[in-house]
């Protein structure tokens, strides 16, 4: 008994002593193969089971999670001890059944967790490697396949199949490093080949570049550069919970010109991506949230326990990590806008990626990180390299105004993103 | 099974337990529990790993068929891996001050609360605090017939306040964490400077970016050690070509005088009795007199690369074992903080970490201050915020001009691969030349 007779129990025994149960169950396989020396080092197989309980009693919310069924009757306890301690709060009810008529595809019926077929995406990504003078140091290949489940008291039972596909690959030529990757929901929108070529060109392109004086300069941040910037940053002040609580810096500008009025920000959990779905992990519905329009911020995210005790209600907005407890997140956010001219046109300092994005102050928006395979960047190509300096800004300002929006938007985690040039940008040589 | 050289099994079976408090809010005090196990088969070539949640280890027909599982997995690699010997034994688990197990959710609850409200000083906006405590019970065994057992209890907590004013926003935080017994008590103390930091960050200056002479406070240096040199001395990286620091022992990489050590056997936040091959841990000197003498290592890279130490090789319940560092520091030197601060003059004094990363391959690092003071003629003047420093492996530990004698160690958790686990790290107040700030000042 490990899978819906589990859950069933559960929320018997639960309801008997709390008003309201979920039971949030995950189990998955995954494969992946590990490249050390440039060739398989590593053949891993992974099968992991969870179920997470939630109780709600009197407005007071109780949370547990455990990895043995056999431990459920302890993780049910623990849940309702729990809740003897949480703060009570406005409760409206856990989400019952909805017509879910959307779609979302997260499932990729094709794609077998076989370790041959993981080796085979890393002959893939050697081959493409092997273009350009470089070493490979690491790198690999993961396929997963899972199914989630969200049930509670009030007769949600809904199940999904989810599949990943991901490769990367590291290579070095001398001191000169290049790192690239991909992951979808769907093995053939992998070309492993591809990655691995462009890792190995970062990397044998990058080599010998000239230093770079202290000054301002027009950047273009590359997707994943831009990705990890606006990450550590932007989607912490999207989030309902720190709007309420006073930790965002967009909190009380709803209605106002706050980015660029060419950049749009929004959810699309019915798109193609990594977190598509038709429910979130509270069993709400989801739906399209357009979080900026033209540069306007409209909205933020909240899960049920924010929204109720706000009274703003949930926009399905509810993401799981871990054992922990569900909390406010996106599901495939995009950042868009019209692309009216090519950001690389005129020269500019381009940067691939960027050191110690997490070390961003989330709340000024404000950061100085090292920068990652910068060139200088001429009628859209990269010419040559830079060795290596610093970029500081902020991270709201620079939203401000922006000087244009790639071609080359990209997936990169929960961001759909293209690459965003930024004028007048400080940067410190060395 | 012909084609398995060697097995092990770890199983880790535990409890979780988080208090969260936002803004006097408990939203949530509970504990988790968990079971997995990791079984590794070394094949005729490379590793086959298998995760499982629950595994029943003292079940020989369990153990059988997953092993015969794991050594399908390694017949498709193809790097030809070997194994070293190393020491085996197992030190004590440091004892027990008090047991947070012998402390009710609700106590733990009201002393974290007590921490988050003394953050909540005059200007002081949003208060968060949170407890994490955790019970480990460790299994192992391996087909050379070592066998051992312990638990690891790992108890602390963070604190952040957040300060504004005028839309500005800022934050101070402070954090503990400790293996050697409960850790919630008489600790209002670090709530209190959290809050005072955030609120004097309201009036601190953006400093201006570029090369200058900089002070990192202990905790800095810390993250400055585990950054610039810790990581690039993991023997993986090394193997693999990913370090700066391959094929460099012996050679002067640092100033003279300059000793810096990773040992696990310490009683901080990063002691482990034992590693996760069941390897005996040492303190390992990564260099000494300022010369590269060690790399950290696991059994397969010390028979790859040689030059160091094993009893490196750590993972996070659930995860195949990596190379790793534990407690990372600098040794004290002479210099008192007067005399740092007198012989820099001119720079910046920066204090506390918001975290860092580094690129070995490339040599690069950069990592984040929590706040500073600028330093003029010898004093310290204004305060700064958002500031960060930057650097190249190689060049940058000959740039330390004075090394102080106030050592002290600082909790985390570090990153690698996926896997996060305990660290501490630590240095004496150190004064560093030519070092690239990173800031939007004008």
């Amino acid at each position: 008994m490990n899978g819906e007779d589990l859950i069933e129990r559960i929320l018997r025994e639960g309801e008997r002593r709390a008003d309201e149960v979920e039971v949030f169950y995950a189990r998955g396989e995954s494969v992946s193969t590990e490249i050390k020396k440039g060739i398989i080092g590593t053949a891993e197989e992974s099968e992991a089971w969870s179920m997470a309980i939630r109780t709600v009693k009197d407005g007071r919310i109780g949370f547990s999670s455990t990895g043995d069924p056999d431990r459920w009757k302890e993780c049910l306890d623990a849940a309702l001890a729990s809740g003897g301690l949480a703060t009570p709060q406005q409760w409206g009810g856990f989400p019952k059944p909805a017509n879910l008529t959307s779609t979302a595809s997260s499932s990729d019926g094709d794609l077998v967790v076989a370790v041959e077929d993981a080796a085979g995406m890393v002959a893939d990504l050697l081959s493409g490697a092997a273009e350009h003078p470089v070493e490979v140091v690491g790198g690999g290949a993961n396929l997963a396949r899972s199914y989630l489940m969200v049930a509670n008291t009030s007769g949600v039972l809904y199940g999904m199949n989810r599949t990943v596909a991901a490769v990367s690959l590291e290579a070095i030529r001398e001191q000169s490093t290049g790192y690239e990757f991909d992951a979808s929901s769907f093995r053939a929108d992998i070309d492993a080949r591809s990655v691995g070529e462009q890792a190995a060109s970062l990397a044998a392109r990058s080599l010998s570049g000239r230093d770079i004086a202290t000054g301002r300069y027009d950047v273009v941040l590359s997707p994943v550069a831009a990705a990890s910037i606006l990450g550590h940053v932007l989607l912490p002040a999207l989030s309902g919970r720190n709007v309420k609580a006073g930790r965002s810096f967009l909190a009380d500008k709803l209605g106002e010109q706050v980015f660029d009025g060419s950049l749009s920000v929004y959810d699309d959990p019915f798109a193609p991506g990594l977190g598509s779905t038709t429910w979130d992990a509270e069993g709400i519905p989801t739906r399209r949230l357009v979080f900026v329009e033209q540069g306007v911020l409209g909205r933020f995210a909240y899960d049920l326990k924010t929204g109720y005790r706000y009274g703003e209600g949930s926009t399905g907005s509810a993401v799981r990590s871990g054992g922990e407890p569900p909390g406010i997140g996106v599901h495939n956010l995009f950042v868009d806008g019209p692309r009216a001219k090519e950001p690389g046109d005129e020269r500019a300092v381009w940067i691939h990626d960027v050191v110690g994005a997490h070390t961003a102050n989330p709340f000024s928006g404000d950061f100085s990180v090292e920068i990652s395979n910068p060139f200088w960047m001429e009628g859209g190509d990269l010419v040559e390299p830079i060795r290596t300096a610093m970029l500081s800004g902020n991270v709201f300002e620079m939203l401000r105004e922006i000087g244009g929006l790639g071609k080359d938007t990209r997936r990169v985690g929960r961001l759909t993103i293209p690459s965003i040039r930024l004028n007048n940008q400080q940067i410190i040589g060395k | 099974m012909a084609d398995v050289r060697y097995y092990d099994i770890r199983c880790v079976r535990g409890e979780t337990t988080l208090v969260d408090i936002d803004n006097g809010v408990i939203e949530s005090a509970g504990t988790s529990f968990f079971d997995k196990a990791v079984i590794r088969v070394l094949g005729p070539k490379g590793w086959g790993i298998l995760t499982r949640d629950h595994v029943d280890i003292d079940s020989k027909r369990e153990v059988n068929t997953l092993v015969e599982a794991a050594a399908r997995l390694a017949a498709v690699t193809q790097d030809h891996l070997d194994l070293a010997d190393a020491p085996r034994g197992v030190l004590p688990v440091p004892p027990l001050g008090e047991d947070p197990r012998d402390v009710d959710l609700e106590e733990k609850t009201r002393l974290l609360a007590g921490i988050e409200a003394a953050a909540r000083v005059a200007g002081v906006g949003n208060t968060r605090a949170r407890y994490t405590e955790g019970i480990d019970a460790v299994r192992f065994l391996d087909s050379s017939e070592n066998e051992y057992s312990y638990e690891a209890v790992r108890s602390g907590f963070s604190v952040v306040a957040i300060a504004s004013r005028n839309g500005v926003m800022q934050m101070g935080s402070e954090r503990d964490h400790i293996t050697t017994g409960f850790n919630l008590r008489g600790k209002q103390d670090l709530g209190r400077k959290a809050g005072e930091v955030a609120v004097s960050l309201l009036d601190a200056k953006l400093p201006k970016g570029g090369t200058k002479r900089a002070v990192l406070d202990p905790e800095l240096a810390g993250v400055f050690t585990h950054e610039a040199v810790g990581h690039a001395s993991e023997g993986d990286l090394v193997r693999e070509g990913a370090s700066v620091l391959g094929g460099r022992i012996g050679e002067r990489i640092g100033c003279e005088g300059l000793v810096i050590v990773d040992d696990p056997t310490l009683h901080e936040f990063g002691f482990i009795p034992v590693d996760a091959e069941g390897v005996a841990v040492q303190r390992t000197e990564i260099i000494r007199d300022g010369i590269l003498s060690s790399f950290l290592h696991n059994r397969e890279t010390l028979a790859a690369v040689g030059n160091g130490i094993p009893g490196h090789a750590r993972s996070e319940h659930g995860a195949p074992p990596i190379v790793r560092m534990s407690n990372t520091f600098i040794e004290n030197g002479n210099a008192m903080y007067d005399e740092i601060l007198s012989e820099c003059k001119d720079g910046i004094l920066l204090i506390g970490s918001r975290g860092g990363q580094v690129d070995p391959g490339r040599g690069v690092f950069q990592f984040n201050a929590e706040y500073g003071y600028l330093i003029e003629g010898g004093e310290t003047t204004d305060m700064v915020r958002d500031v960060s420093l930057s650097g190249e492996i190689l060049s940058t530990l000959h740039n330390i001009a004075l090394v102080g004698n106030d050592r002290k160690m600082s909790p985390g958790y570090c990153g690698k691969g996926g896997q996060s686990v305990p660290v501490s790290d630590g240095a004496p107040h150190l004064l560093l030349e030519n070092a690239t700030i990173g800031g939007r000042g004008e």
